[in-house]
């Protein structure tokens, strides 16, 4: 009886008609008889009627209810009485009690910045939105708030992004300072986003390089340990940050010297050495980090990644399979239980790094299902919480249902699917040539035979010894075509990618994405998509090599082929129609001569082979600042096209990344790993110590 | 083996935070990398074995110094049939080198005391260890916290000089009396 009340009033609440439910709330508060002293679920209830009133622009009706239920204690839920009166009163204009509720509720909880945001709002000042002459104000609203909560952080760190010049310099310096002393190991991160102005980078840089001088070892007095530790394992990720990946090796050489037991040293170690282009040292250095301490899953983990990221995919899972359930068919399948999108991104691109696209195709494919899953729970949901009241976080629920496919897991699955499909669907053999083994040679076929028999062999000891390992074998069927084999099989791939792609189409506003939905677009000869998807990739910067290279391609697909003509208008407004190609193409280059994303992405568009080798060698001009990640795009490039020139660029890339070792040879990184692996001094020992 | 309670410039500082936590299987990595940089000795595995046993629990400790692992003390005891009462061994003491002259040596010893004294299954009647003898520092430390030299033992050492060690000794004192 009662959910069928509550069910009519939030149909009503969520069809917008808030007098409908309105009435129906306050009809059915009325028939309620003998509620106990402090009921959750009247409590609720009257909540959500307050909100139902707030919603609809009745604040003063809110309010009165509000304040009355809650002097009578029928609302039993204090912090939902405390911002809801906070906001109402804004609303209401009365801001005299709209401070004290908010002062009341930073009191509660210091480190909410949104209560610190609300409040500084009423006092005048967005700090969001800080102009010049707003940002004495604002200064001055925080600094009596962290008068007001000494314990809480949130303000003085609020009042860093507000500051400028020799205010922040001050401000910072005492932020810094104590979180170094007191061993913040998220310091940095904290930090990072200052850094966004040119100007405070430099002054934190000064400030931190300042403090590691008057704590080092050599100073006098010397300063506490710890706090020179922290310093310089702040100052290695500055450096890191800002590209220079030697500086802050050395940094961490010597802190790893100071102290080689603290695991975040070699998970920064790690990170420092990948962006290096060093991914097997980076899988070692995060692997040494989880070696320290057996029972931290997250430096598990961060070993798991690294060795995916590494291309050492056994490694990772074994490494994974230390904390994963042990009766699961496999590690992976028990974390794809588990939902864990993480796991499944960083395993899927291994696999597509390795060319094994099915294998890939399948985990991205299983974070779709993980949104999938998440989308269809919700409707178990709709009873529940009519039967037990919780109709507030409900209304909240449904609105984050309908973003939920903006998760950061969620778009780069999609991305990496469809970039999977379209490659389907470009070389239409392919999928045929994953599948099926590859041709085995007479040596192999005995190696392979002469194994399985080894491995019955031992399974029968196993058994005869009183093991009971045979059921593992057996997946179930949930976790079927792990190979993606039946994913791969698709007729239709650009179908598979356009229905993964369309959830984005209203939630996200990306490059990448929009460029990617172009490329599907188009091949399934949706011009009217296509186009659009242009045009927001050029709202969004219309010199993105990305668009660039769509619209030569698009120009090629619609000559000569009935389009409407809206296409055909909306292209030649971007690109216009009595410019050639080529021309089009060196003006274009002409601008962004000193830009590798855009110099190697022509490369790719260009029809000859000759053409892009010549714009790739051109990569390494003095004038172009060549990255890493651009430099491994290219050389895949050359790869792919099978260029003669593909090893010379390789050294090439080689000399210019003097950390790096993914422009190595295959043997030669090899080798590598071995004398690294060697290094690990501290693994068990075998020589006996001298003892009586 | 010992490196710890060389007197170093870093200045006597309050307030931080010093604790003291067993070995476990889990932080034996810790254990191990502490080991490769405090001692010139490696240890064998039947080392890491022993410091995991249930009864050494009290003896085998990681020093933490604001949370970071800096130090360990690892003992293991040493039944004797004939006379029936148990000494303890002092496999290892040691504190990295920067945090060293902050009182964290004497903190493990002192808890190693402690948790002797306290014992009752088996009793441990003395505790005793051996420093290399060129280990001035070491010596001294452990004559201050009441140890006594007891004899030389000549070509201890089989792969370092110099080769001869010290044995140094002290009785354990007999638990508070309880009710």
């Amino acid at each position: 009886m009662r959910q069928n009340w509550i069910a009519l009033a939030v149909a009503c609440h969520l069809g917008r008609n808030f007098d409908q439910a309105d009435k129906v709330l306050t009809s059915y508060v009325a028939t309620l008889k003998n509620v106990p002293d402090y009921d959750f679920e009247y409590s609720e209830v009257l909540l959500y009627h307050v909100r139902v009133l707030e919603e609809s622009g009745k604040h003063e009706a809110a309010l009165t209810k509000l304040d009355a239920h809650s002097k009578s204690r029928e609302i039993v839920d204090r912090v939902a009485i405390g911002e809801t009166r906070a906001r109402l009163l804004a609303k209401l204009g009365r801001t005299e009690e709209a401070l004290d509720a908010y002062n009341a509720l930073v009191d509660r909880n210091p480190g909410r910045v949104e209560y610190i945001k609300d409040l500084a709002k009423l006092k005048g000042v967005d700090i969001d939105a800080l102009t010049d002459e707003t940002v004495p104000l604002a200064l001055e609203v925080l600094d009596e708030l962290e008068k007001r909560v000494p314990k809480g952080s949130a303000p003085t760190r609020l009042a860093l992004s507000a500051a400028q010049g020799d205010e922040f310099a001050a401000r910072a310096r005492r932020y810094i300072e104590s979180g170094l002393k007191r061993g913040v190991p998220s310091l940095f991160a904290d930090i990072k986003p200052l850094y966004a102005d040119d100007a405070k980078r430099k002054a934190v840089e000064s400030i931190v390089a300042s403090f590691h001088d008057a704590v080092a070892p050599t100073a006098s007095p010397p300063g506490e340990p710890s706090t020179y530790l922290w310093t310089l394992y702040f100052l290695a990720q500055h450096h890191s940050k800002l590209g220079d990946q030697s500086r802050a090796l050395e940094l961490l050489d010597v802190a790893l010297t100071h102290t080689p037991t603290l695991p975040e040293l070699y998970t920064l170690r790690a990170r420092v050495l990948r962006r290096a282009g060093a991914p097997h040292e980076a899988a070692m250095s995060a692997d040494r980090a989880r070696l320290l301490d057996g029972q931290d899953r997250f430096l598990n983990g961060k070993a798991a990644k690294y060795f995916f990221n590494a291309g050492r995919i056994q490694d990772a899972e074994n490494r994974l399979g230390m904390f994963t359930k042990k009766d699961a068919p496999s590690p992976g399948a028990d974390l794809e239980d588990l939902q864990s999108t993480a796991y499944l991104l960083q395993a899927g691109a291994a696999f597509e790094r390795e060319g094994k696209l099915g294998h890939a195709l399948r985990k991205f494919i299983g974070i779709v299902k993980v949104f999938e899953d998440v989308e269809d729970d919700q409707y178990d949901f709709h009873g529940y919480v009519l039967r037990r009241f919780t109709v507030n976080v409900y209304s909240d629920f449904i609105a984050y249902e309908d973003r939920v496919r903006q998760h950061p897991a969620y778009i780069a699955a999609a991305l990496a699917a469809s970039r999977i499909y379209l490659r389907l669907h470009d070389e239409p053999g392919l999928a045929t040539k994953l599948v099926a083994p590859p041709a085995e040679s007479e040596a192999e076929k005995k190696a392979r035979k002469k194994a399985k028999k080894d491995a019955a062999k031992e399974k029968k000891d196993s058994t005869k010894a009183g093991g009971e390992e045979e059921e593992t074998q057996q997946q179930p069927s949930k976790y079927d075509d792990p190979e993606g084999a039946k994913l791969l099989a698709t007729a239709t791939p650009l179908d598979e990618a356009a229905k993964i792609l369309r959830p984005l189409e209203k939630l996200v506003d990306r490059a990448d994405v929009w460029a990617v939905f172009y490329d599907v677009a188009v091949r399934r000869q949706k011009y009217l998509q296509a186009v659009k998807a242009l045009n927001r990739l050029a709202r969004l910067d219309k010199e993105d090599p990305l668009l660039h290279v769509r619209l030569l391609d698009l120009r090629k697909r619609v000559s000569g082929t009935e389009v409407s003509d809206v296409v055909r208008t909306s292209l030649a407004a971007l690109f216009p129609q009595d410019v050639a190609s080529e021309v089009f193409t060196s003006q274009y280059l002409q601008r962004h001569s000193s830009s590798p994303r855009a110099v190697t992405a022509v490369a790719r568009a260009a029809s000859s082979l000759t053409e892009a080798e010549e714009l790739l060698f051109g990569l390494f001009k003095p004038e172009v600042s060549l990255d890493i990640k651009t430099a491994r795009e290219a050389l895949a490039l050359l790869t792919e096209r099978k260029s003669t020139r593909r090893d010379e660029f390789a050294a090439a890339c080689d000399d210019r990344f003097v950390l790096s070792t993914v422009f190595k040879s295959v043997e030669e990184q090899r080798r590598l790993v071995k004398l690294d692996e060697a290094a690990m001094e501290d693994l068990p020992a075998t020589d006996e110590v001298a003892e009586k | 083996m010992s490196s710890a309670a060389q007197p170093s410039a870093a200045a006597k500082t309050s307030n931080a935070r010093v604790s003291l936590s067993p070995c476990t299987l889990n932080n034996l990595g810790t254990v191990r990398k502490l080991n490769s940089v405090l001692f010139p000795i490696r240890y064998a595995e039947r080392f890491y074995k022993d410091i995991l046993l249930p009864e050494a629990e009290h003896y085998c400790q990681l020093l933490y110094y604001n949370d970071i692992p800096v130090g360990t003390v690892c003992c293991r005891i040493e039944n004797d049939a004939a006379s029936g009462a148990s000494k303890l061994y002092i496999m290892t003491m040691g504190v990295l080198a920067p945090y060293r002259g902050l009182g964290l040596g004497a903190r493990c010893l002192t808890q190693v005391l402690e948790a002797a004294s306290a014992a009752t299954k088996p009793r441990i009647k003395s505790i005793y260890l051996h420093v290399q003898v060129s280990n001035e520092h070491a010596r001294g430390f452990y004559e201050h916290h009441g140890f006594k030299v007891s004899h030389l033992f000549e070509n201890y050492y089989k792969k370092i000089e110099p080769r001869d060690a010290w044995v140094l000794e002290r009785e354990v004192d007999a638990p508070p009396a309880s009710t």
